[in-house]
């Protein structure tokens, strides 16, 4: 008896232990509808950064107000990684009932951008050949990590609401739905409370009928395709918030949003024919880079005047040169003189007449500090900034004091004629 | 089973005896009327609608499931247990005719009883809060599965139950049972947020499950696995919670 | 004579050395059984183990042919015990307090309950709390609780515990009482020699955990002037000297 008791005890210990534990590797073991999304968006990512040639990406939004449409937009992108080319269209219906069309095109050395309102094509041309990844895995990022942690963590209890169906060829449907019921009050009252906000912020004229009273968000549904290689095929979201107008009638907002990935490796990206087209063309210096772009544009002769004041007027009394006659990325040298107009040829000081030469600080574009050498064979120490943006010198450090009212003036401009 | 009726009848005397009952009725009036302030406040102060009449007592469920509720089951199992150790009163009931697995299985069945009612009582008067107070929004689908998830959250709580009457069998004193559950309570919550692909498998996930029965597709191989997996807690804490309080001198 | 209580080998330590080793004892229908012996002697431990509060190492205990052990349910049903302390739920009336123990018995009802009360002079605090009461209404509680299912055994651990003069000759004479007109058995532990030997008909010495010997109070009185005698002498022969019997 005492044997049979304890023998059942052992019995039932070992079956609750062995229940839980076959179940629990069950359980993890089986995938969830919320972690094979998950898998397909980030494979999908890494598809399209790494894998894919060309893809076309195709989204599509549009909000309606109790089925009517308030605005809508749509824009598919082309993307074709190896040559580093997109060309984007895109066409919006805002909330003003305003429409207007765009298209984008780029690669890595030109920039063309035309839309509906304005035809002519505006065309970027870059001095320096870009280097662009057409398409950034945003889950290569550092934060990524963290942030799906944190994103699991706040959709808790609702990845049990997505539900995934196989189909026969080996594609996959994942299915979620939320109805008012299983939104947790708190999701909900937070979203509605943001969507009320946005939606009744600013826009003053539009169409967008102004919710002040029993707010909720109704439904959220989603539906994802993943083909049998595991590759998002579109997704499609629809959330409706509920919520009442001033004169208390009902208004149900749905927003659709449509994302589709196709023509993966079959895409072209072509890059529009300007031929008979008006066309405004500029050229896009780098501003970027750590060193100047084409220094040997800065050879040559750069002045600025010198002025006095006098009798209340600015007088000229001479100009100042500076004359670069060598310079390359790491390596500026030249002349700098003062030219004085007759009669004021006293004003001359000892630093009226110098040599330069410079090396330019590593990673500061164009910035470089210089020994001077006058006529005299004095030494001192300045400074020189070659302005990519303005195409003008900044020429300092001759402490020389400026007697008699001789205007300051560092800045020089090339003197082309 | 007229022993056992017996055992059970009298856990529940003494815990209505205790005033326990009391307690519980007016902590979950309490919330109920607290939530229903809050969603008035927001409703008139934000212009949302807050919740509906079903929406309510899910909104109140959610919220009870992981704060009272448990603290509620804890409370009433320590005293039922280590309150009895320490007063050396469990003596009354094991020197009567009634065999240890009874007196241990009554206890047990008491506290789920008082669970039950908690959540019984919590459902009638969130519903009634909630058709008075909140724009009608039931439906007969919504209405039953309302009271479909109060009645499922029945079940992590009974093992939660289990889970802490294990505990007080190998603590003497009450004050480091609650302590220990709390804890434990806690880190679990933690772990499960850190590591949320193993959540299923943490009791503090479960006391949600009842998440699951509101899932249109009805997910019924998810259903299993999370009730496998709190039946073989429920198994190992009962056996093992037992083993020791047969073993245990009074 | 029937055997109404049986213990065979009986076996319990504890850590500390104490306990009990190898009881044998038989206690008979109508017997008032004094069970003697000083502190720590093993007479709890022994009751304890009788009343299934504790589990023994080695041995049985067998209440009206039922083991204690495996068949408790049944063991106790016709038992009604007292152990150390007369414990009670504060928090319930003195009535309440013993309508859940008539829960377990069938038969037992709200008269049953008021006589028993009215047995040990309680029935005017039955709708107080134990709370309030003193040792000695605690004590008489715990009798009442003892007696109310009509038992044909009670065992009793220092059931005068606490009472007076007053209370200690109303439960003598309701002791008495019982075991005339029900038949009931006693099993009785006391460290008041004079009052064993006033109540009890046989009496068993319990020394270091080992029973002495068991011998009738009426050839014990024939053959020692008092109990004490009879007590002191037996444990002196068997080698040490207890300076009391306390």
């Amino acid at each position: 008896m005492k044997l049979k008791k304890k023998t059942a005890l052992l019995a039932s210990f070992t079956m609750g232990a062995l229940l839980l534990a076959t179940t629990a590797l069950a359980d993890i073991a089986s995938k969830s509808g919320y972690e094979e999304l998950k898998d397909a968006i980030k494979l999908t990512a890494e598809r399209g950064s790494e894998a894919f040639d060309s893809f076309t990406l195709d989204f599509s939004m549009a909000m309606k107000d109790n089925g009517k449409t308030l605005m809508s937009g749509n824009e598919t992108k082309k993307f074709d990684r190896k040559t580093g080319a997109t060309e984007s269209l895109s066409s919006n219906v805002n909330l003003n009932g305003y429409t207007n069309s765009s298209q984008t095109y780029s690669d890595t050395k030109t920039m063309i951008r035309v839309s509906e309102s304005d035809p002519t094509y505006y065309v970027t041309e870059f001095s320096k050949e870009r280097e662009i990844e057409s398409f950034n895995n945003p889950f290569k990022e550092e934060e990524a990590a963290d942030v799906e942690k944190i994103i699991d963590a706040i959709v808790g209890s609702l990845k049990d609401h997505v539900v995934i169906t196989e189909k026969d060829d080996g594609s996959k449907e994942i299915n979620g739905s939320l109805t008012e019921v299983q939104i947790p009050a708190l999701v909900n009252a937070v979203a509605s409370f943001q969507l009320k906000q946005e939606f009744n912020g600013n826009h003053n004229q539009s169409n967008m009928p102004k919710l002040v009273k029993d707010v909720f968000v109704k439904q959220v549904t989603g539906t994802a395709k993943v083909n049998k290689d595991g590759v998002l095929e579109s997704i499609l979201g629809i959330a409706v918030l509920s919520g009442k107008d001033e004169q208390g009638a009902i208004h149900e907002i749905s927003v659709d949003a449509l994302i589709t990935v196709t023509d993966i490796n079959s895409t072209t990206v072509t890059k529009p024919d300007l031929t008979g087209k008006k066309v405004v063309r500029h050229l896009e210096r780098d501003y970027s880079g750590s060193e100047i772009s084409n220094p040997e544009k800065y050879l040559g002769k750069f002045k600025n005047d010198i002025l006095i004041e006098k009798d209340g007027k600015f007088v000229k009394i001479g100009e100042r040169i500076i004359d670069i006659t060598h310079i390359d990325t790491i390596k500026v040298t030249g002349q700098y003189h003062e030219e004085f107009k007759p009669g004021f040829e006293e004003y001359a000081t000892n630093t009226s007449e110098l040599s330069f030469s410079a090396e330019f600080i590593k990673d500061q574009r164009g910035n470089a500090n210089f020994e001077y050498t006058t006529k005299s064979g004095v030494k001192g120490q300045g400074n020189i900034y070659f302005d990519d943006y303005q195409g003008k010198i900044n020429f300092n450090g001759m402490n020389t004091s400026y007697e008699g009212g001789l205007m300051f003036d560092s800045t020089f401009s090339p003197d082309l004629d | 089973m007229v022993v056992f009726q017996a055992a059970l009848l009298n856990e529940l005397e003494k815990l209505y005896k205790k005033k326990k009952v009391l307690v519980g009725i007016l902590l979950s009036l309490a919330v109920i009327v607290i939530g229903q302030l809050v969603i008035v406040g927001v409703r008139s102060g934000f212009g949302l609608r807050g919740t509906g009449s079903v929406e309510f007592p899910m909104l109140v469920l959610s919220v009870v499931v992981n704060t009272i509720l448990p603290l509620f089951t804890a409370l009433v199992t320590i005293d039922s247990f280590s309150g009895e150790f320490t007063q050396n009163s469990m003596r009354i009931t094991l020197t009567r005719p009634v065999s240890r697995f009874k007196v241990y299985t009554a206890k047990i069945m008491a506290i789920v009883l008082f669970i039950l009612g908690a959540l019984l009582l919590l459902l009638v008067f969130s519903l009634l809060a909630g058709f008075i107070f909140n724009t009608n929004s039931a439906t007969l689908d919504s209405l039953g599965r309302t009271v479909f998830s109060y009645l499922v959250s029945l079940f992590p709580m009974t093992v939660l139950a289990l889970a802490i009457a294990l505990l007080a069998n190998i603590l003497r004193s009450g004050i480091a049972v609650f302590f220990v559950s709390i804890l434990t309570f806690l880190g679990l919550t933690v772990l499960s947020v850190l590591f949320s692909q193993y959540s299923g498998l943490f009791l503090t996930t479960h006391l949600d499950w009842y998440n699951l029965f509101l899932v249109n597709s009805f997910p019924l191989l998810k259903i299993l696995r999370q009730f496998l997996i709190m039946l073989g807690y429920g198994i190992m804490f009962f056996t093992a919670g037992f083993y020791i309080f047969d073993k245990k001198e009074f | 004579m029937e055997k109404v209580i049986e213990i065979k080998n009986l076996t319990k330590s504890y850590g500390n050395g104490r306990g009990i080793s190898d009881i044998n004892l038989d206690i008979y229908k109508g017997d008032i059984f004094g069970f003697l012996g000083p502190n720590g002697a093993g007479k709890t431990t022994a009751m304890k183990i009788m009343t299934g509060l504790v589990r023994p190492e080695h041995g049985d205990v067998k209440i009206l042919g039922y083991s204690v052990t495996e068949q408790y349910e049944k063991a106790m049903a016709k038992v009604g015990c007292l152990i150390e302390i007369a414990e009670s739920y504060h928090y319930l009336s003195a009535y309440d307090n013993l309508k859940q123990l008539a829960r377990y018995y069938p038969g037992i009802d709200h008269s049953r309950i008021e006589e028993v009360l009215e047995l040990t002079g309680m029935l005017r605090f039955k709708h107080e709390k134990p709370k309030k009461f003193s040792l000695g209404m605690k004590q008489r509680l715990g009798l009442a609780a003892a007696v109310l299912s009509r038992p044909k055994v009670v065992i009793l651990d220092e059931p005068l515990n606490g009472l007076d003069v007053e209370g200690m000759i109303d439960i003598r004479k309701m002791i008495q009482n019982l075991a005339e007109k029900e038949e009931t058995t006693f099993f009785i532990s006391s460290h008041l020699i004079h009052d064993v030997e006033l109540t009890c008909n046989r009496i068993g010495v319990i020394y270091n955990g080992k029973i002495l010997n068991v011998e009738s109070t009426s050839t014990i009185l024939k053959n020692y002037a008092t109990l004490e005698n009879y007590f002191v002498s037996e444990v002196e022969r068997n080698g040490r000297i207890s300076s009391s019997a306390s």
